[in-house]
């Protein structure tokens, strides 16, 4: 299953490989990518598909929130949950 | 008549970049840092001479990260490690890994090629920050130097705050050389934001606790990050919780605290990991459920509900399932629970007789030294004032079951990387960030030579720190595995011809000498410790010697093997 995220973060040098190094490292296929100047940041649009079943896209939101230069991060599969309870490990 | 504007004390004068990083060490409070200089990051050298701090000339610079990296855990504040472009710049990769994996304030200095040469594969050129991306917290390439002050007061922020971790600043050598005025003062501390603890977690987690038979408090290395021992102390003392605790955990309760059960994992403690198994609840201290620790995670805890609080939100869920979650510092969620105490008699009972029938013995058969009857010695005659820095093996291992640390501060351990080589530098760092402390290297053959250039600054600083050295002619955790899980297939194990190590390190000008006798152990310790100086122990002990406990790689905590322990 895809999943979408929307992240808004700074334009930093490294920042965008710093983004697209963590979403692959921590098990997912980038399927879909699109980056576009907002002035102050960068909007990167991205959809991700998890590499085995023990990926949890809501552990993912949250080690992208973590990474310095993040404004913001949104994804289709519910609003990435800042202090509640991870749903995806069994 | 009017005075003459005094113009010098108002404007700041322009200076270059290597002089800023100069001075925004001293201003951030830097008593030390550990590097290693070359052509990429002379101008930073050049300035270093005037410098408030002292510089540690290591011997490689994997040392002066592992060095800074002890420092730091020692002391709280961030170590600060340097090294030039290319070489340099990697030599220090393994120790930057390891202050990522064991959440360690650490701040790596490299000098790189100049701007305009920077992508044209010049000499001695990395990309340090790219190769370095996925084992920082942050980092940065400066372009101006007029950015330096302000990004360094950054740096060491972020290293040191919420869940700490390692930095990098590369500084291209027109940077440093460029004349600036800094583009801003000094800035001043960000404001402390106060945590904000969810307080119907912290329901949950009390009502999981009050509905509790079998309750276990699982102690991590967050704890001392926190500086929460204390409070976890008061906790487990007025709620009689039994507790287990990680490799990075041990200290925070005493050994001989009745309800501790000791270390849990692969060469855990069979009271631990039964605890484990048994338990209907485990109360998540700064832990992130490291596979060494959970081993066969699946079967980890089968029966328990788990509370789990972390300064890093993003460890919870991550490997299992929270039913109570609380994202803060162990210190603050800690005072805040206060849970209705269930009736735990019986369990604690259960715990305290599985603990008695359980612990190690150290009256093994033979005259040969029994290598964990000499650390428990180790530690027992350091007392209070014991820090052990540790390599990466059986020795380690052993450290972690026999030695007796008073607070989790005595145990430096390279846990989330196991980066043989980390023992002598991590000593190193150690005793300089608190003088007056015991600090004893423990190290094997194998990892003692992976960085035994440091002698040479031992020698150099006069920096008293004792080595004790576990020589068992091989690679012996390796050894173990061959033989257990690789049908005594032994490939590459075999270190008989190890050069004469006593004799070695009197060539670097240090203390040296040899037990190879049970009956040598008291005495060989109280002369290591006694010294003056640096000084080496150079054991001699039983190559076939195993780890015991032991679970196998994937196999269910509740699988251990007990070999001769027990
Ligand atoms: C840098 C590095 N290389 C390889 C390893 C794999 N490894 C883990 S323990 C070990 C053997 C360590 O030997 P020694 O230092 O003599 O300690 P012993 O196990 O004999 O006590 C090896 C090779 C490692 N952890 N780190």
């Amino acid at each position: 299953m895809k999943d979408a995220f929307l992240i808004q973060i700074d334009h930093a040098e490294g920042s965008l490989q710093r983004l697209v190094g963590l979403i692959e490292r921590r098990g997912f296929y980038i399927a879909d990518m699109s980056v576009s100047d907002a002035g102050a940041f960068r909007e990167v649009h991205i959809a991700v598909r998890e590499r085995d079943a023990g990926r949890c896209i809501h552990a993912l939101g949250r080690q992208i929130d973590k990474l310095i230069g993040i404004r913001r991060v949104a994804t289709n599969a519910s609003a990435v949950d800042h202090q509640g309870v991870s749903v995806c490990p069994a | 008549m009017t005075a003459a504007r005094p113009v010098q004390q108002t404007e700041p004068q322009p200076t270059t970049g290597a002089r800023l990083v100069v001075e925004s060490l001293e201003r951030l409070g830097v008593e030390v840092v550990f590097g290693y200089p070359g052509g990429a990051i002379m101008p930073v050298y050049d300035a270093l001479t005037s410098a408030r701090f002292k510089h540690i000339l290591v011997r490689h610079e994997q040392a002066a990260a592992f060095a800074a990296d002890a420092y730091a855990r020692v002391t709280g504040k961030p170590g600060v490690c340097l090294a030039t472009s290319g070489p340099g710049a990697t030599n220090l990769i393994t120790g930057i890994a390891n202050a990522m994996m064991d959440s360690v304030p650490l701040v790596a200095i490299t000098g790189n090629v100049s701007s305009a040469l920077m992508g044209t594969d010049a000499f001695q050129e990395i990309d340090i920050l790219g190769a370095t991306l996925p084992m920082v917290k942050h980092s940065w390439i400066i372009r101006d130097p007029a950015d330096i002050p302000s990004i360094f007061k950054q740096a060491f922020h972020i290293a040191a705050s919420g869940r700490p971790g390692p930095v990098l600043i590369d500084l291209p050598k027109d940077v440093q050389v460029g004349a600036a005025v800094a583009s801003s003062p000094f800035p001043p501390d960000p404001p402390g934001t106060a945590q904000r603890i969810d307080p119907a977690q912290v329901r949950r987690a009390e009502s999981a606790i009050g509905a509790a038979q079998r309750p276990l408090l699982y102690i991590g290395g967050g704890v001392r990050i926190a500086g929460a021992v204390e409070d976890v102390r008061a906790f487990a003392h007025k709620t009689r919780i039994p507790a287990v605790s990680t490799l990075q955990g041990l200290g925070v309760l005493p050994v001989d605290w009745p309800t501790n059960l000791g270390m849990i994992g692969m060469h855990g403690l069979r009271a631990a990991n039964d605890a484990v198994q048994a338990c209907d609840l485990l109360i998540v201290l700064g832990a992130r459920f490291d596979d060494r620790a959970t081993g066969r995670l699946a079967s980890f805890a089968p029966n328990a509900r788990v509370v789990h609080i972390d300064i890093d939100a993003a460890e919870i869920g991550k490997l299992r399932h929270a039913d109570a979650a609380i994202t803060g510092d162990v210190r603050i969620v800690l005072p805040q629970l206060n849970p209705r105490m269930p009736s735990i008699d019986p369990w604690i009972k259960q715990c305290a007789a599985s603990k008695a029938e359980t612990a190690f013995r150290y009256d093994a058969p033979g005259d040969g030294v029994y290598a964990p009857a000499l650390l428990n010695e180790l530690s027992k005659q350091a007392g209070d004032a014991f820090v052990a820095a540790c390599d990466v093996g059986q020795h380690q291992m052993w450290a972690a079951q026999h030695c007796e640390f008073s607070s989790p501060h005595a145990h430096i351990t390279s846990g989330g990387l196991g980066a043989m080589g980390f023992g002598v530098p991590a000593g190193i760092g150690a005793k300089l960030a608190q003088p007056n402390a015991h600090v004893v290297t423990i190290t094997g053959d194998g990892s003692f030579i992976m960085n035994i250039q440091e002698l040479a600054t031992l020698r150099r600083y006069k920096i008293p720190l004792k080595i004790v050295l576990l020589d068992n002619a091989s690679l012996g955790l390796v050894r173990q595995w061959q033989e257990l899980f690789f049908d005594r297939n032994y490939s590459e194990i075999n270190l008989s011809d190890n050069p004469d190590f006593a004799a070695v390190a009197q060539a670097f000008g240090i203390e040296a000498f040899r037990i190879s006798k049970r009956e040598e152990v008291g005495a060989g310790i109280a002369r290591l410790l006694a010294a003056k100086g640096p000084c080496l122990a150079h054991v001699l002990i039983d190559a076939k010697e195993n780890v015991w406990p032991l679970v196998p790689p994937g196999k269910s905590n509740s699988e251990m093997m007990h070999g001769d322990s027990q």
